[in-house]
């Protein structure tokens, strides 16, 4: 990793992206069930709200308001989950696919090729971005049709604008996992940890503001609030673009903090496991 | 004078034993874990343009010494150079310089296409866009897979795959390809014909470094061998000439079934002819005996074997092998 990353690793990236990508293709029902739950969870919470606050009892909606800035509930828990799949998805994915491949065996064969280390570290992950756009897609359409929540044109294209501002730094947090398969081979345990504690801190389904402030600061660090606190502004508040920039300069800054975190952390535990054998060993 | 095609100097590679837990760490437990060496000390020089194998039981150090030489693992002590770069100090122009096959089918993705495997790997070793196709081809061809370009990884046979293997350690057109036990688990038709393409290999100029646990792939295949034992080379040289190292023209191996002492047999053997290794097992007497005639050792066997009653149940007789070689330095067979 304390080589240059030329074009020819540009290149590599997307074969490794567009590899992935085939494989998945021919996985098709894995696109059934991902239909299934960005629907159904969010929509048990929603539903479990709209009976807690006597189905929008005006009393009930103005607490929420003071709390969250809004009373689309249905949007603010829907805009949730799909970060809440988003997140899985990037702690599971790249973790998963590299000890798959270390599984496999085709691990060492990619280690053994000329190719910058970045490449197996976050190429895989490239096809994730397929997933979470597909995810960002069925919640608009399960908002609509089961809760009649029409998203504005506008606010798409800023969610997806966010998406995007928001990747970089997402995608080297999910990269310390797949870092971390190199040296300690099986690491779901970590993600399960990980996954609930941003779920919990990241304002997923409630503001945050309902944390201790001890807990509120801790999720001022991470990427996620950022992203969905911005994708709620343009959704449910009407934010404009200047209105989220703030929040892609932070994601832009945690981009950097945590994308050199993990190419340290891929480096140490690299070296690690050229010195145990780990990388052929599962 | 060109460089060696590999060249490892007092090459070691410890491991250690037993492990650790998180629990232990915490409550700052002594460690017990024990180091085992499995590369010794090897020093090793391979000549471009030959095909040289490393000859050894399961649990040798081959595959270590290879994972070595190809950087896949850091060695504890030692130096190695591949076509005169420090595998230490440039291992990334090293592995841009070598096409190695070190976990066989394993090492592809089955639910893609060999086309599409090639593809992916091609972008792996960096080579050119517009050469892509045609070098995949070429290596298709190579490996004789191109009617097949287009299936799934995993409709293909072990063989297929072995095959494919090697065409994707073809991509970067190495001038040193790495083996690691080629024909592992392929029935004789896939052995023989991937043995072949290893031998186009060496016509086309390539150096080919290889591990076998199997003695006649070494013995055809090879232009120089070294033996491997316990992490250390035992025996460096051709074939040909370590075979030359019995002093025996034939080797004779037999049963006897015997209830006494062996001992009294051996030593009334031994008169006539070297015995590389005797096992006892139920009853049965298992010896290797090296000679300079069979037509003469025979009788005398049995002979002895009449004089304290027991009875011959097999008798072989076999021209020198390398897996004889191997009994003479180590006393043990290859498959122990």
């Amino acid at each position: 990793m304390n080589e240059a990353f030329t074009a020819a690793d540009l290149r590599a990236l997307v074969a490794a992206g567009q590899a992935q990508l085939r494989t998945l293709r021919r996985y098709p029902a894995a696109f059934l069930g991902q239909i299934f739950w960005p629907v159904l969870l969010p929509s048990v919470w929603v539903l479990m709200g709209q009976a807690y606050s006597g189905n929008g009892d005006p009393q009930a909606m103005s607490a929420f308001e003071s709390r969250s800035g809004t009373t689309g509930v249905t949007l603010f828990v829907f805009v949730g989950y799909a970060m809440y799949m988003w997140l899985s998805t990037l702690l599971w994915g790249p973790g998963t696919q590299l000890r798959r491949d270390q599984v496999t065996g085709t691990l060492e064969a990619v280690f053994l090729t000329p190719v910058s280390r970045v490449v197996p570290l976050f190429g895989p992950t490239l096809s994730n971005v397929i997933w979470t756009f597909f995810d960002l897609v069925v919640v608009g359409v399960a908002v609509w049709l089961l809760f009649g929540v029409v998203l504005p044109i506008g606010g798409i294209v800023l969610t997806l604008l966010i998406t995007l501002a928001g990747m970089p730094a997402m995608y080297a947090m999910g990269s310390f996992f797949s870092a971390s398969v190199l040296r300690f081979g099986e690491v779901g345990p970590a993600v399960q940890f990980v996954r609930g504690a941003l779920s919990l801190l990241c304002g997923i389904t409630f503001p945050i503001v309902m944390l201790p402030a001890w807990a509120q600061l801790t999720a001022q660090a991470m990427p996620p609030t950022y992203v969905v606190e911005a994708m709620r502004a343009v959704l449910l508040k009407g934010a404009g673009p200047i209105d989220i920039l703030p929040a892609i300069g932070v994601l832009a800054v945690l981009a950097v903090v945590f994308g050199a975190f993990a190419i340290a952390l891929f480096r140490v535990l690299e070296a690690s496991a050229r010195r145990t054998g780990m990388l052929g060993r599962y | 004078m060109t460089d060696p095609a590999v060249e490892a100097s007092g090459l070691v590679k410890e491991f250690e034993k037993g492990r650790r837990t998180i629990w232990q760490r915490l409550l700052r437990r002594p460690d017990q874990r024990t180091t085992f060496r499995a590369v010794d000390g090897i020093d090793l020089r391979v000549e471009t343009g030959e095909i040289f194998g490393l000859l050894g039981p399961n649990g040798a150090g081959k595959t270590t010494t290879m994972k070595m030489i190809s950087t896949l693992l850091e060695p504890t002590a030692g130096t190695i150079r591949v076509l005169g770069i420090d595998v230490a100090r440039e291992p990334r122009k090293v592995r841009a310089r070598i096409g190695a096959m070190l976990s066989g089918e394993r090492s592809l993705y089955w639910k893609l296409t060999a086309r599409e495997n090639l593809e992916y790997f091609a972008a792996l070793y960096h080579v050119p866009p517009h050469e892509t196709k045609e070098r995949i081809e070429r290596c298709l061809v190579a490996v004789k897979l191109q009617d097949r370009a287009d299936d799934y990884v995993e409709r293909f046979s072990t063989g297929m795959r072995q095959r494919l293997a090697l065409a994707r350690a073809l991509l970067p057109d190495p001038p040193l390809v790495i083996l690691d036990e080629p024909t592992v688990g392929l029935d004789p038709q896939a052995s023989r014909d991937l043995r072949d393409r290893v031998r186009e290999l060496k016509r086309q100029g390539r150096t080919v470094l290889l591990t076998t646990h199997y003695m006649e792939e070494a013995d055809q295949l090879c232009d120089r061998i070294a033996i491997v034992d316990h992490g250390q080379i035992v025996a460096l040289d051709t074939p040909a000439e370590l075979k030359r190292r019995i002093r025996a023209e034939e080797v004779v191996r037999f049963e006897i079934g015997l209830t006494g002492d062996e001992a009294p047999l051996l030593g009334r053997l031994s008169s006539s002819a070297s015995i590389a290794r005797s096992e006892r097992q139920n009853g049965t007497l298992s010896v290797t005996a090296h000679c300079a005639s069979a037509r003469d050792f025979v009788p005398t066997m049995f002979d002895a074997a009449q004089s304290i009653g027991a009875t011959v149940r097999h008798v072989e007789v076999v021209p020198v092998s390398l897996e004889d070689v191997f009994i003479s330095l180590t006393g043990r067979a290859l498959r122990e």
